[in-house]
């Protein structure tokens, strides 16, 4: 709670010091474009870090007054060539481990059916019954998943802000249950998508949903098309309209149902979506449920998206070559498991010339994104109405919940009568409107009493962001993403790692989420640190710290021989030749 | 023999070359392993003919067969791609000319866009419009507030002590630090209440249904379904892509031979591979108002060998001595529905939804169910709003359900009697469909002309109107029409609640009974 509290402290407008800007609102010179000042000097350094910290500080305003440059150079391909600079040991290790799980996985099955029958009754047919799971699905979840439950499902109390209050539990079974001591374990939040800091109990944004709610209840029990839309509702969708900067907006109570329930709305039968292939799961069920063709594109390869849209185009529809009705394409700004943007610019001009219609999710990149908050189309400076379907949620940036989808009026009329969610869906809950909305007020410093606490706090992000992801890279760490991004992933590759940095983290007071197959590829298990405003120099040293101690006991450290970072982008660059 | 011990000697021979010059001594090797094996190939092929000539032959012809095969043109069933020159292509692109996003509105959009009705402050049963600048308060009978739940003290008291303990957002999904201790309490809570094994939470009603039925029922399984399902479960059994049957809505007789004709065919199929195999209906029907008749459906089930997945959205909190749904309406051991979905948005006044099922089937959902595992978990505030409201109607159940049934029976009653109006679903439904009658229907059209969907929705929003100037808030059940399997007949929804008085009820009826008097009454 204390800890909490110093996280608070460090946004009340009392103490923020004006601070010279350029014309972009970007701070200007060395010095004051550190926002860690207030911390102390005397905080306990890593001295090799805080070497790097000064050029750290320094080049972050250099990186971010070209964010586009930057990005498009190490764009998508930079995971491709990091993944060949992977040395051969690790790839062959992971393979055979793996492989070696799964025998073993399969030999326990064999022995444990042999001995302990009763424990497999589920999978059998029983009774007449299908096993409800069955044996070969489950495997994985079984024998693999199921050795590592403790990393996962971690329960909390409390607000997920810069740091979290775990409830310490321990299993006497394996993992197949879970006992709670009833103490409770403050911990570094590295995983949480709180990247602006907005989730928080006290403060300026509390207040006004302690306000909301004493004047609108708590929910609408109902639906927006009936008579779920309240004045609150119809305000916020306008401010959200204005934030993204489209012409008009929808609210959803729910992030995956913001794409799941409204795709269907935009592309039926005749119609072609072309994704992704990385893309989330919602989007991949809002397309199934449409009944559209579904075509996939390399993972933010510009190059095949044209090449699957030229022949889509040519060839029109499978069998009766009519020309589809229409092309959806669907990315995401920001691809939460890399943490790499969209290569948003170069869509565009495909955009232009293969008149497809673009829905661009910027689940996770809406506010920790750009100068301004204002997502991956200010990230790239591109105009917000190039993009035809603009969504996004409330989760991350706001410290709500929900989602939205933004784009012309015509598109949103449209939506308001026709889309699944504002049909079917309960309507959004007055809590969580007055959150977006008092956030996101904050954010574009319309909010008179805290006008510049929202830029700061962007600022903020988007120092430690880049502080903490140049701050792996030098400890010799291979990382994934784009530089400013607030996800950084930091590979594991062994399947025996993940567990292993997620329990020692843990042991160290930090809290991560690691992953690894299916929801990554299976060579390239990963921690994925989520970056927050909310932490403080102090925090990000202090996790970097015992980062590196983990990194050196699991030889994770796989740049370690290379002193800087140039001899790590040789190697990219030979990579690259070799390609 | 020889031949082995010959190439033995030559291997020998050149060995020492080998060593002595590189590269020659290699071709060298090259050489003398091509001539052992080619000569060891001819002893095989001239001893085996001597033995037995048709097995050489056998073996030539499929020799023969192997270089035919490999040396086919390679063709795959299913792409009839048209090869084009790049020109080509980029002419077929410029002349592309796609559909716009989305549709312009059609009249009738347009005019339910801008009669929609805007509230200002709580949904309760009483309730502010606002139009324009101008507002005015009516009773609502359009929001699912069954209990009064929506804006009721009780659950709002711990609001903002919840506020200020958990804030808002939970800023990730259950996975991921975002498991509340809340949400394993209300998991328990709801696991008790309803009295199955285990419970878990999501985060929107229409999702959990979305996520429950393709969690389990995948490609190959078996669901046969009610026709009258609300839309989630349609779009979730959709998503399932499961072999699908329906019966008639409500009809076990149907049900019954639809059972029989999957069985007779699976054992025709034989027993290695058996599906999977689901009932999937609702419990009290959004969108009749009917209630299943769950003692026959678990009959049914255990004759044939079928799970049962049940939607409870609209009959948990309402149906049952307890309030706990339709297992408690019929008191039927819960554990019978294997999958039992729950909401808590509509008659608990809060939001998200639930699903009841055995420990194991509730662990499978926490990492295959797609609502769970991809979208950040309910917020604090809501989930113990959920938690308080089942707390209150666990402590005086008949305090609630009491009132809610006679308010019911009430306003049934006072309807029946209105001429010109049909009156659908069961007699303990707190969900109540109107329409107007067919006869009342003709006779208002005296040019005899027939009626379009959008025309019987004219008229229905006509009632609604004339009822709000009554000061009664009525809605028309929207649907999207061209996403529904069936499209439900145009009604309008009245939501009872018990929290309406005897009075309010009356005046609600007296309300509609005017405004179909004065609507029936103009002849178009």
């Amino acid at each position: 709670m204390g800890k909490g509290q110093r996280a608070i402290n460090a946004y009340k407008s009392t103490e923020y010091i004006e601070q010279p800007r350029d014309k972009d609102g970007l701070l200007i010179g060395r010095k004051s474009a550190d926002p860690f000042k207030l911390v102390p000097e005397s905080s306990s350094l890593l001295l090799q870090q805080k070497e790097q910290a000064g050029t750290v500080a320094a080049a972050a305003p250099v990186a971010a007054k070209a964010p586009e440059s930057s990005a498009r150079e190490s764009g998508g391909e930079d995971a491709a060539h990091e993944l060949a600079a992977v040395p051969t040991f690790i790839l062959v290790t992971t393979y055979l481990s793996f492989l070696m799980l799964i025998v073993f996985a399969h030999m326990r099955d064999f022995f444990g059916k042999m001995f302990h029958p009763e424990e497999y009754t589920q999978l059998r047919v029983q009774n007449g019954y299908a096993p409800i799971v069955s044996d070969f699905e489950s495997l994985w979840v079984r024998r693999l998943y199921g050795r590592i439950r403790d990393c996962f499902n971690r329960p909390i109390t409390g607000v997920a802000g810069g740091r979290v209050s775990l409830l310490e539990r321990y299993s006497m079974d394996f993992n197949r249950s879970f006992q709670f001591t009833g103490r409770l374990n403050n911990v570094l939040n590295l995983a949480s998508y709180n990247y602006l800091g907005f989730a928080q109990s006290e403060g300026p944004c509390a207040d006004k949903v302690e306000e909301a709610m004493r004047e609108g209840g708590i929910t609408q029990g109902s639906t927006r098309s009936e008579v779920g839309c309240t004045r609150l509702l119809a305000d916020t969708e306008d401010m959200v309209a204005r934030f993204v900067g489209a012409e008009a907006a929808i609210i959803v109570s729910m992030g995956y149902a913001t794409n799941a329930l409204n795709i269907p709305t935009l592309a039926s039968k005749g119609s072609l979506i072309i994704s992704d292939e990385l893309n989330h799961s919602s989007l991949v069920a809002g397309a199934r449920l449409s009944g559209a063709a579904i075509h996939v594109f390399r993972h933010n390869n510009v190059r095949d998206l044209e090449k699957v849209l030229r022949r889509s185009i040519a060839q029109g529809q499978p069998r009766t070559h009519r020309p589809w009705k229409k092309i959806l394409v669907i990315v995401e700004g920001l691809y939460s498991m890399e943490g790499e943007f969209c290569n948003l610019p170069e869509i565009i001009e495909l955009r232009r010339r293969y008149k497809f219609h673009l829905f661009v999710d910027e689940a996770h990149s809406i506010g920790a994104l750009g100068k301004r908050g204002r997502g991956i189309c200010d990230h790239f400076g591109v105009d917000p109405r190039e993009v035809d379907v603009l969504m996004g949620t409330f989760t991350k940036s706001f410290g709500a919940t929900g989602g939205y989808i933004a784009g012309s009026r015509a598109l949103i009329d449209h939506l308001r009568v026709n889309s699944l969610s504002a049909v079917y869906a309960e309507a959004m809950s007055v809590p969580v409107l007055a959150q977006v909305s008092s956030s996101m007020r904050m954010i574009m410093g319309e909010d008179r009493e805290h006008a510049l606490e929202g830029q700061q706090r962007l600022d903020q992000l988007a120092l430690n962001s880049r502080y903490f992801a140049q701050g792996l890279k030098n400890l010799g760490f291979m990382t994934l993403g784009n530089p400013g991004s607030p996800v950084v992933p930091l590979l594991l590759f062994n399947p025996a790692k993940i567990p292993a940095f997620s329990r020692e983290c843990l042991r160290r007071n930090v809290a991560v989420v690691v992953v690894s197959y299916p929801a990554t590829p299976i060579i390239t298990g990963r921690v994925r640190f989520c970056i927050s405003a909310s932490h403080t120099r102090e925090d990000l040293d202090y996790a970097l710290e015992q980062i590196s101690e983990i990194g050196d006991l699991l030889m994770l450290k796989f740049h370690k021989g290379d002193v800087s970072a140039g001899a790590n982008s040789k190697a990219i660059e030979y990579a690259a030749k070799m390609d | 023999m020889d031949s082995v011990a010959s190439v033995a000697n030559l291997a020998a021979g050149t060995s020492p070359v080998a060593a002595m010059a590189g590269e020659e001594a290699s071709h060298g090797l090259v050489r003398t392993a091509w001539d052992f094996s080619f000569r060891v190939v001819l002893r095989y092929i001239k001893s085996s003919y001597k033995d037995d000539p048709f097995r050489t032959f056998l073996e030539a012809c499929l020799i023969g067969f192997i270089i035919w095969y490999m040396a086919k043109r390679k063709y795959n069933i299913g792409t009839n791609e048209i090869v084009l020159t790049e020109k080509e292509i980029d002419e077929l692109v410029d002349e592309w000319k796609p559909e716009p996003l989305v549709a312009p509105l059609t009249e009738f959009e347009r005019e339910t866009l801008e009669r929609a009705v805007l509230v200002d402050g709580p949904n309760g049963t009483k309730v502010r419009l606002v139009s324009g600048s101008s507002s005015k308060s009516v009773l609502n009978f359009a929001s699912y507030n069954f209990l009064g739940f929506v804006d009721s003290e009780e659950v709002g008291k711990r609001a903002v002590e919840t506020l200020r303990k958990y804030g808002v957002g939970t800023c990730g999904p259950p996975g991921f630090y975002g498991t509340l201790d809340v949400h394993i309490n209300l998991e328990k809570q709801l696991a008790a209440f309803v009295g199955h094994s285990a419970a878990i939470l999501y985060s929107q009603a229409f999702a959990t249904t979305l996520s429950v039925i393709p969690c389990f029922s995948k490609r190959n399984d078996i669901i046969v379904a009610d026709e009258g399902v609300n839309f989630a479960v349609q779009q979730a059994i959709f998503l399932a892509r499961s072999k699908v049957y329906w019966y008639k809505h409500n009809d076990m007789a149907d049900l019954e031979r639809v059972l029989g004709d999957v069985n007779k065919q699976l054992s025709r199929r034989g027993k290695n591979a058996l599906p999977r195999k689901f009932i999937v209906t609702e419990g009290l029907f959004q969108n009749t108002g009917d209630i299943a008749p769950l003692d026959e459906l678990v009959a049914l089930k255990h004759r044939y060998k079928f799970r049962i997945i049940l939607d409870e959205s609209f009959s948990f909190g309402v149906l049952g001595k307890r309030g706990a749904g339709l297992t408690d309406h019929f008191n039927i051991d819960p554990h019978e529905v294997d999958l039992l979905i729950g909401a808590l948005c509509y008659a608990m006044g809060a939001s998200g939804g639930f699903c009841c099922a055995d420990k194991d089937l509730v662990e499978h959902q926490r990492l295959s169910g797609a609502g769970y595992c991809f979208s950040a978990s309910m917020p604090g505030i809501l989930t113990v709003a959920a938690a308080d409201a089942i707390q209150a109607l666990e402590a005086n159940p008949s305090g609630y359900l009491t009132s809610l049934r006679e308010n019911t029976t009430l306003l049934r009653t006072l309807l029946e009697r209105i001429p010109g109006l049909q009156v659908d679903g069961s007699e303990e439904s707190p969900l109540i469909h109107i329409r107007l009658t067919p006869e009342a229907m003709v006779r208002m059209r005296r040019s005899g002309g027939a009626w379009t969907k959008n025309d019987i929705d004219r008229v229905l929003i006509e009632v609604t109107e004339e009822a709000q100037k009554d000061g009664v808030l009525l809605t028309r059940a929207t649907y999207v029409d061209e996403h529904e399997r069936i499209l439900p007949n145009s009604s309008i929804r009245i939501s009872v609640s018990c929290a309406h008085t005897r009075k309010e009820v009356e005046k609600c009826a007296h309300a509609i009974k005017s405004a179909v008097s004065r609507v029936t009454s103009k002849r178009r």
